[in-house]
C-alpha cells in the first residue's frame, strides 16, 4: 500500500487512540470520522450516558489554552452533548417499533445464514434524520455486531489538486480501490483490539466517484463483495428530491436489489407523536443532576412547537431542544401557526412554531396550487390572504414558468363567474410576458407573484370539492402527411414552411388527396 | 400530378399576369451585372415566391429550375441538433428559418456562411453570386434578424439575400435599410377572375363566371388560396354549377364554429371547451397570429355594435401580449374571457333595459 493511502489504514484502527471502555457490555465501536464530523453527523449515535466520574470533559464552549480559569465560571457538558440524548436501547428509539423489527429480523436472518452466505447487504433509506442510522447503532450493540464504518478519505482528493498525477483517471482509481480493500479487508480481519467476532460494515459515505454515472462499476463491486465479503453490509441512504443525486434510484437499480438479493427498508419520517414521546424522554434526562446546571426546562408550547416544525425530523428536533432550553439563553418565540377551528373530542392541536428556528416549511405543488386555488382570509376585521402570495411564489421561484403553466392548466374549473376569470386570466397572461423577459431576471418573480396574486384575488367565490389536477399540455406539431398528399404536393413539398401548410395547403390537399388517388 | 398551384405558376417575368410594369422593372434589374439584397412583401398569396423564382430564371437561365430537396443539419450552441429542409439549385438555395423555431438564428448564421464562402464556379460568365431565398422573413426572431444584418454585409460580395415578408412591420429597421423593398399588392378580383379562367382553359374545364366570382371572394385575394379551393372544389364537383359548394379551409369553418360557441355561452365551463378547442387549433399547425385574428372577425361579426370597438381596444392589447409571451393559448384564452365578459354584461344590460 502506498504512503498516499496510509492515512485511511490508520483510520481503520483508530481504536488505538481510544481508551477502552470499562463496562461488559460495552460493545466498542469504531468511528473513523474526526470528532467534529461525529458530532454533526451522528445526531443519535449510540454511546451511553457518560458516568458521572469520567474524567473525559470538554468544554464546547472555550479553548483549551484557557480551559483551567473557565471552568470554574461556565457550565461545562460532557463529551458531545448530543451523544447524551442518544438513544441506548431499542425502546429508547424514536423510530416506528416495525421499521425497527425489520431491521432486527435481517440482522438475525444474516446471524442464521452466517455460515453459509456471511455477505448480506442491505440497504436502508429514509428521509434525512428518521433515525435510519441510529437504529442500526442500537441493533447492532443489542446483537454483539462491531460496526465498521466507511468514510470517504480526502488525501487521494489532495493529490490530484496538486498536479502531482496529471492523469485524471487516477482519483477515480485510487478511491475506488481503497473502498473496495475496505470493502474486502474490514470484513475478514478484525481489530486487534475487538473482542467481538462479528463485524457489520456500514456505507454511508459514498465514494464520490460513484455519484456519477458508475452503477455499472457498482455493480461489479457488490458482486465481488457477495462472493468474498465475510461480513454483512449496510448501506444508509437519505432520500433526496432530485434524481441526480438520488442514490438509492441510480445505483440499487432493481435488477441489482433481485440479483443480489439486497434487503431494502424503507423508513418514513418520524411521527408527532412519536417524537412527543422522545422529547419527553429529552427532557428527563435533562433533568439528571449532571445535566442540571446546564438545561432549564422548556415549557410545553416550546417543545409542541419544536415537534411541529421538525416535520419528522428527530436530530433537528434535537437541536432545537438543545439550543432552546440552555440555561441563560432567552425563551424562544413561537409564533401561531393557521388556527383550525378545534373539533370535539380531538385534543388540543399544537398550533405554534419556532418563530426563528425551525426546518424551512417545504410545500409541494399540489398543496401550493389548492392554496391558489382555494384563497382563504384571515377573519379579522382587515380580510387578508391567509397565505401570503408572495410566500407561494417565492417557494417556485426556480421554476416560475412550469408553476405559472400549472396554475392555466388547471385555474378554470376552480371559478365561477366569467368576471372573475377574466381578470385572473389577465394577469396570467401578464405574467407570462413578464416570464418572457430575459434581461431582467428579478422580473421572472414579479410575474410569478402576479399569477399567483392574480389568481387568488380574483377569485372571489371559489368552487370547492376535488378537481385533479391537470400537468399543463404540451403542444407537439408535427403534421405528418399521408404518401398520397405527399404525391400530390409532389416536389414542392420542400419549400412550403410547417404553418404554411396547416394554415394554407393542408385541407385542400387532404381533399384533392382523398379523390384523385 | 402536381396541383394547380405549382403547375401553372408563371416562370418566366415576361409571362405574369398581373403587375405587369413592376415586372418590366424587374427585368431591367437583372439587366444591370449587379443588384442589391432585395425584399419582397406583400400579403399571402399575392404572388411573391412567384416573382422571386422568376426573377431569380431571369438572371441565372433555366438551371434554377432544377431544384434538389436536401436537408442540412445544423448544430445549435446548446448541442442540439437540428434537420432543416432547403430547396436549391446551383444558383441559389431556398430555406424557411422558421422551421426551427427559437433556433432560427443558428441557421441564419451557418447557412449563409456556409453558402457564402464558397464562391461561384464561373461557368459561363455568369453572375459571381449565389441567392438566399429567405422565406417568411418576418418570422424569424429578432435575435435571428440581428444575425442576418451582420453576415448579409459580411459576405455581400459572394452572396445576395432575397426576403420574402408579409408585413415589414416585424422587420427591424436595420435589415429594412439595406434592402431594396418590393412591394406585391395583392391581385385585384378581375385579375383574379381571368387567372382562374384561364387556369381552367388549359385544364379543359367550363367556370361558370358566377363560381369564379364566388371562389375570389372566398379566398380573401389570395391567389394560391382561390386556386387550391377551385381544385378542391372541381375534385368534389365537376362539371361546375354556379352555386355549387366551395371547398373551405377547416380551420376557418372550425373557428367560425368557436365563435358562434363563444357567443352562445358566457360560463367558465364552456371557456374550458372553447380553450381546448384553441389547442386543437394551435396543434395543427395552425398560427396563432392567424387564429387570433379570425377569431376577432369571427366574434366583431357576431356582436352588436355598441361592443365592437372594445373587443377591438382589448384584441389589440392581447394581441401584443400574445406577440411578446411565449404561451399563445393563454392570450388567446384571456381574449376570449374578456369577450365572454363583456358580452355577458352587454346581455345583462339588454334585459335590464327592456324591463322598463
Amino acid at each position: 500500500m502506498s504512503a498516499k493511502k496510509k492515512p485511511w489504514v490508520k483510520s481503520a484502527f483508530s481504536q488505538l487512540t481510544m481508551t477502552p471502555k470499562a463496562g461488559p457490555v460495552t460493545v466498542p465501536y469504531k468511528r473513523t470520522r474526526s470528532a467534529a464530523a461525529a458530532a454533526a453527523k451522528a445526531a443519535d449515535a449510540t454511546v451511553e450516558p457518560t458516568p458521572p466520574n469520567t474524567p473525559q470533559i470538554v468544554d464546547l464552549t472555550l479553548n483549551e489554552d484557557d480551559e483551567g480559569e473557565a471552568n470554574a465560571a461556565t457550565p461545562v457538558v460532557s463529551e458531545n452533548w448530543m451523544d447524551c440524548f442518544a438513544p441506548s436501547t431499542s425502546e429508547d428509539l424514536a423510530v416506528h417499533p416495525k421499521k425497527v423489527g425489520d431491521v432486527r429480523n435481517w440482522l438475525q436472518h444474516c446471524e442464521a445464514m452466517r455460515k453459509k452466505y456471511p455477505a448480506q447487504i442491505c440497504l436502508l433509506t429514509g428521509p434525512a434524520g428518521c433515525g435510519k442510522t441510529a437504529t442500526l447503532r442500537v441493533l447492532a450493540q443489542e446483537m454483539g455486531y462491531e460496526l465498521q464504518e466507511w468514510i470517504n478519505p480526502t488525501d487521494c482528493e489532495e493529490i490530484n489538486a496538486l498536479g502531482d498525477q496529471p492523469n485524471e483517471g487516477t482519483y477515480m482509481g485510487s478511491q475506488l480501490q481503497a473502498f473496495k480493500s475496505f470493502l474486502l479487508r474490514a470484513s475478514r480481519y478484525k481489530s486487534l483490539l475487538s473482542t467481538g467476532n462479528k463485524r457489520l460494515l456500514l456505507v454511508e459515505d459514498f465514494p464520490n466517484c460513484l455519484l456519477k454515472d458508475a452503477a455499472a462499476t457498482f455493480e461489479d463491486l457488490l458482486d465481488e463483495y457477495a462472493n468474498y465479503g465475510k461480513s454483512p453490509l449496510v448501506f444508509i441512504v437519505a432520500d433526496s428530491k432530485s434524481r441526480m443525486l438520488n442514490i438509492s434510484y441510480k445505483l440499487f437499480t432493481d435488477q441489482l436489489k433481485a440479483k443480489l438479493r439486497i434487503e431494502h427498508i424503507s423508513f418514513n419520517s418520524i411521527a408527532a407523536t412519536l417524537m412527543q414521546k422522545s422529547m419527553k424522554r429529552f427532557a428527563t434526562l435533562m433533568q439528571q443532576s449532571q445535566h442540571k446546571s446546564l438545561y432549564k426546562l422548556p415549557t410545553q408550547t416550546v417543545l409542541d412547537s419544536i415537534v411541529v416544525c421538525a416535520q419528522g425530523d428527530i436530530r433537528n428536533a434535537l437541536i432545537n431542544l438543545h439550543f432552546g432550553s440552555l440555561k441563560g439563553a432567552p425563551g424562544m418565540e413561537t409564533k401561531q401557526l393557521n388556527v383550525s377551528a378545534p373539533s370535539k373530542g380531538r385534543k388540543r392541536k399544537a398550533t405554534n412554531t419556532l418563530k426563528s428556528i425551525g426546518r424551512d416549511e417545504s410545500i409541494t405543488m399540489m398543496h401550493a396550487l389548492g392554496r391558489v386555488f382555494n384563497p382563504k382570509y384571515t377573519e379579522a376585521k382587515d380580510k387578508c390572504l391567509l397565505h401570503n402570495p408572495e410566500d407561494l411564489a417565492e417557494a417556485f421561484s426556480t421554476e416560475p414558468r412550469n408553476f405559472v403553466n400549472f396554475i392555466h392548466a388547471n385555474y378554470l374549473p376552480h371559478f365561477q363567474d366569467i368576471a372573475d376569470v377574466n381578470s385572473a386570466l389577465n394577469d396570467i397572461g401578464l405574467a407570462d410576458m413578464l416570464l418572457q423577459e430575459y434581461r431582467d431576471e428579478s422580473l421572472s418573480l414579479v410575474g410569478l407573484t402576479i399569477a399567483v396574486r392574480g389568481c387568488m384575488v380574483a377569485n372571489v367565490a371559489p368552487v370547492s370539492g376535488w378537481m385533479p389536477v391537470r400537468g399543463p399540455k404540451r403542444l407537439t406539431i408535427e403534421p405528418q402527411l399521408t404518401p398520397a398528399e405527399q404525391k400530390t404536393l409532389g416536389v414542392a413539398s420542400g419549400r412550403i414552411s410547417k404553418r404554411l401548410y396547416a394554415s394554407e395547403y393542408s385541407s385542400f390537399v387532404k381533399l384533392i388527396a382523398d379523390k384523385t388517388n | 400530378m402536381a396541383l394547380w398551384v405549382d403547375k401553372y405558376r408563371p416562370r418566366e417575368l415576361s409571362k405574369l399576369d398581373y403587375h405587369k410594369d413592376q415586372a418590366e422593372n424587374l427585368r431591367n434589374l437583372c439587366k444591370q451585372s449587379d443588384f442589391p439584397h432585395l425584399m419582397f412583401y406583400g400579403p399571402s398569396g399575392a404572388g411573391k415566391k412567384t416573382r422571386i423564382m422568376c426573377l431569380l430564371r431571369e438572371m441565372y437561365g433555366a438551371g434554377v429550375e432544377r431544384l434538389r430537396n436536401e436537408t442540412m443539419n445544423f448544430t445549435t450552441p446548446s448541442n442540439r441538433k437540428i434537420d432543416i429542409m432547403t430547396v436549391g439549385s446551383n444558383y441559389h438555395l431556398e430555406v424557411n428559418p422558421s422551421d426551427a423555431g427559437m433556433y432560427d438564428r443558428t441557421v441564419v448564421i451557418d447557412l449563409i456562411k456556409q453558402v457564402a464562402q464558397t464562391h461561384q464556379i464561373d461557368v459561363n460568365g455568369q453572375r459571381e453570386f449565389k441567392v438566399i431565398v429567405i422565406s417568411e422573413g418576418d418570422e424569424l426572431t429578432k435575435d435571428a434578424q440581428h444575425a442576418l444584418r451582420r453576415t448579409m454585409e459580411k459576405y455581400v460580395a459572394t452572396c445576395r439575400i432575397i426576403l420574402s415578408v408579409n408585413s415589414t412591420s416585424r422587420i427591424i429597421p436595420a435589415i429594412r435599410s439595406r434592402c431594396l423593398g418590393i412591394r406585391v399588392p395583392a391581385p385585384s378580383e378581375a385579375e383574379m377572375i381571368a387567372v382562374l379562367q384561364n387556369t381552367c382553359k388549359r385544364e379543359g374545364l367550363v367556370l361558370p363566371p358566377e363560381l369564379a366570382k364566388r371562389v375570389v371572394e372566398k379566398s380573401e385575394r389570395n391567389m394560391r388560396r382561390a386556386l387550391l379551393m377551385l381544385e378542391a372544389s372541381k375534385v368534389q364537383q365537376y362539371p361546375f354549377t354556379a352555386q355549387q359548394q366551395i371547398a373551405e379551409l377547416d380551420w376557418q369553418v372550425y373557428l367560425r364554429e368557436t365563435a358562434a360557441q363563444i357567443v352562445s355561452e358566457q360560463t367558465p365551463a364552456k371557456l374550458e371547451k372553447i380553450r381546448d378547442r384553441l389547442y386543437e387549433l394551435l396543434s395543427q399547425g395552425v398560427p396563432p397570429n392567424l387564429i387570433f385574428r379570425g377569431l376577432v372577425e369571427q366574434l366583431v361579426n357576431n356582436c352588436d355594435m355598441s361592443i365592437k370597438a372594445k373587443t377591438l381596444e382589448y384584441a389589440t392589447q392581447y394581441e401584443h401580449r400574445m406577440q411578446n409571451g411565449a404561451k399563445h393559448i393563454f392570450h388567446l384564452e384571456a381574449f376570449v374571457a374578456q369577450f365572454m365578459n363583456i358580452y355577458k354584461k352587454f346581455l345583462a344590460e339588454l334585459v335590464m333595459t327592456d324591463d322598463f
